[in-house]
């Protein structure tokens, strides 16, 4: 695991940044800082304001007010797209696979990003794209499904499918979205392994997860949110050893 | 008796072309558009209006229809597309009203109710389309092309993502696509197909009124796709084919009442499509068996 402290210029920079919804604060002041090459995990109750915050720095909401850097260069009044383009990939929590599609093609779809009737590169980059998408599927290990229906998969084949779209992509910055939750052991061991090997391709991950022991055994850093606010940031055995925050985590109201 | 069976085989190639394209953006991009009468009719009267005053050849009329329809569409996709699927459902509502009322009301340009009569014979490389079999072959050698193009669109990449906006555009668009220029290139192209039907229709009937350019006509479209199996290629065509074919076939039934056959028609029409939801829910060509589709 990676020493916390002696850090380059973060991947991802939120400064201040707040999202009300009504009188709900789904971001409240929110500072948080991804460092190059780690896994920073969002934690927290439910509520409090995690997938919100992937949903800002995407553009699929935007800030109230504050400032969202990639790089140092400001993401606000990004969208989706634009945001997909510099290099953000994204995986939801209720998966969002495109169901009536073969494993293969959700695959292949996603490097297809030209909206005109052909993409760039002719035949040769036709063949790569699809030469680097059956590899991908034979890494998460879904080359027997390739051209099952996504709708047809069990859970745990979706989660890898959902994966899978996000490792063919050349995203520098994954935010994944409880991609571990109901993964036996040995997928969940497969699924580390698989993450982890990116990392020292210089992709940097941001993720949310709610098992704790999932939590402790893949983060190399953690911030802990409640109602929007980010009540502490920084080495996960010092956050999940907080004797405050695990009251606040298993029910008890500050 | 043989020209009986010619005329309805060119409306079945015409109604073919119509549902194909239609589905073209029904069945994989999710799109519902109620306008599809309204741009037929458009291209209808763009052809008759060529023929009449310019050139009755369809290399004229077909292209500058399909033209027509495709920039036309662009009024309907423009504002609609970029918000979610049912304004685009009521968008395309309006212009059929509107399109009906241009139809019916622009008597200088389109001949109000009466509609334009005495549309010259085609021609297609300097030759009359005279005969009945000429007329049918180029339909059919027209619909064959629709096909063939929306096939091949379907199997490349656009297809691609017209599928995965189709079945979710906010992670189509996270992964880096743009759902708005795809469906609005999208209904552009599957117009434009429409107008190649509507000329079609204008010289088949040589004259054109807009009675047959109703929201009726576009909901009978949408029926023919829905019976053949939408996001199919073959679907649609095999519902244009059950559609013209079943009225004809009953009036071969010797022992119905004459009296009744429309009620009839409209009963046989009613139950089919019941029974068809029932246990072909995704079409006669639909992939999903019903088990499939009933297990989510």
């Amino acid at each position: 695991m990676k020493v916390w402290g002696k850090m380059t210029a973060p991947v991802l920079s939120l400064k201040g940044v707040n999202k009300r919804f009504g009188g709900v604060v789904a971001a409240d002041d929110v500072d948080l800082d991804l460092p190059p090459g780690m896994i920073t995990t969002l934690v927290g109750p439910n509520g409090a304001g995690k997938t919100t915050l992937f949903n800002l720095i995407t553009g699929n909401l935007r800030p109230d007010s504050g400032a969202i850097t990639l790089r140092g260069e400001s993401l606000l009044g990004t969208d989706p797209r634009k945001s997909a383009l510099r290099g953000i990939a994204r995986s939801f929590q209720d998966l969002r696979l495109f169901e009536q599609m073969t494993v293969f093609e959700n695959v292949l779809a996603v490097m297809e990003r030209s909206a005109l009737p052909w993409q760039p590169g002719g035949r040769a980059a036709a063949r790569a794209r699809r030469d680097k998408a059956d590899a991908v599927l034979a890494q998460v290990g879904l080359t027997g499904w390739r051209n099952a229906r996504a709708i047809d998969l069990g859970y745990a084949e979706q989660k890898f499918l959902s994966l899978a779209r996000i490792l063919v992509t050349d995203a520098s910055l994954w935010l994944l979205d409880e991609p571990a939750s109901g993964l036996d052991p040995a997928s969940y061991d497969r699924f580390v392994t698989l993450v982890r090997g990116r990392l020292s391709e210089g992709v940097t991950i941001c993720l949310i997860e709610h098992n704790l022991d999932i939590v402790q055994g893949i983060s190399d850093r953690i911030a802990f949110l409640d109602q929007g606010a980010v009540l502490a940031a920084g080495e996960p055995r010092a956050i999940l050893n907080d004797p405050k925050l695990a009251a606040i985590y298993f029910g008890e109201r500050r | 008796m043989q020209g009986y069976i010619l005329n309805l085989l060119i409306l079945v190639s015409i109604s073919g072309i119509l549902a194909a394209s239609l589905n073209f953006i029904i069945g994989y991009a999710g799109i519902y558009s109620m306008a599809h009468a309204a741009f037929f009719g458009v291209a209808a009267y763009a052809g008759a209006l060529i023929a009449l005053h310019l050139s009755p050849s369809l290399l004229v009329a077909i292209p500058v229809a399909m033209a027509l329809c495709a920039a036309l569409s662009l009024v309907i996709s423009l504002p609609s597309l970029r918000v979610r699927g049912e304004y685009f459902v009521v968008a395309s509502l309006g212009l059929q009203m509107i399109a009906f009322t241009v139809f019916s009301e622009w008597k200088d340009v389109t001949g109000g109710i009466g509609g334009l009569t005495g549309v010259p014979i085609a021609t297609l490389f300097g030759f009359q389309l005279r005969t009945l079999e000429s007329m049918f072959a180029v339909s059919l050698s027209c619909l064959a092309l629709t096909a063939f193009v929306i096939y091949a669109l379907v199997h490349t990449s656009f297809g691609r993502s017209l599928k995965a906006i189709r079945d979710n555009e906010v992670a189509a668009a996270s992964f880096g696509k743009n759902p708005i220029v795809i469906k609005t290139i999208a209904v552009a192209i599957s117009t434009a197909f429409c107008g190649v039907a509507g000329v079609l229709y204008a010289f088949h009937i040589s004259f054109v009124n807009p009675e047959s350019f109703t929201v009726d006509q576009s909901v009978f479209i949408m029926s023919m796709i829905i019976i053949g199996g939408t996001g199919t290629v073959l679907g649609p065509i095999l519902g244009a084919l059950i559609i013209h074919l079943l009225p004809a076939g009953l009036t071969y039934l010797t022992f119905l009442p004459a009296r009744d056959l429309a009620s009839l028609q409209q009963i046989i029409y009613g139950a089919a499509m019941v029974l068809l939801m029932i246990y072909r829910p995704s079409g006669l060509i639909g992939r999903a068996n019903v088990k499939d589709t009933w297990s989510r």
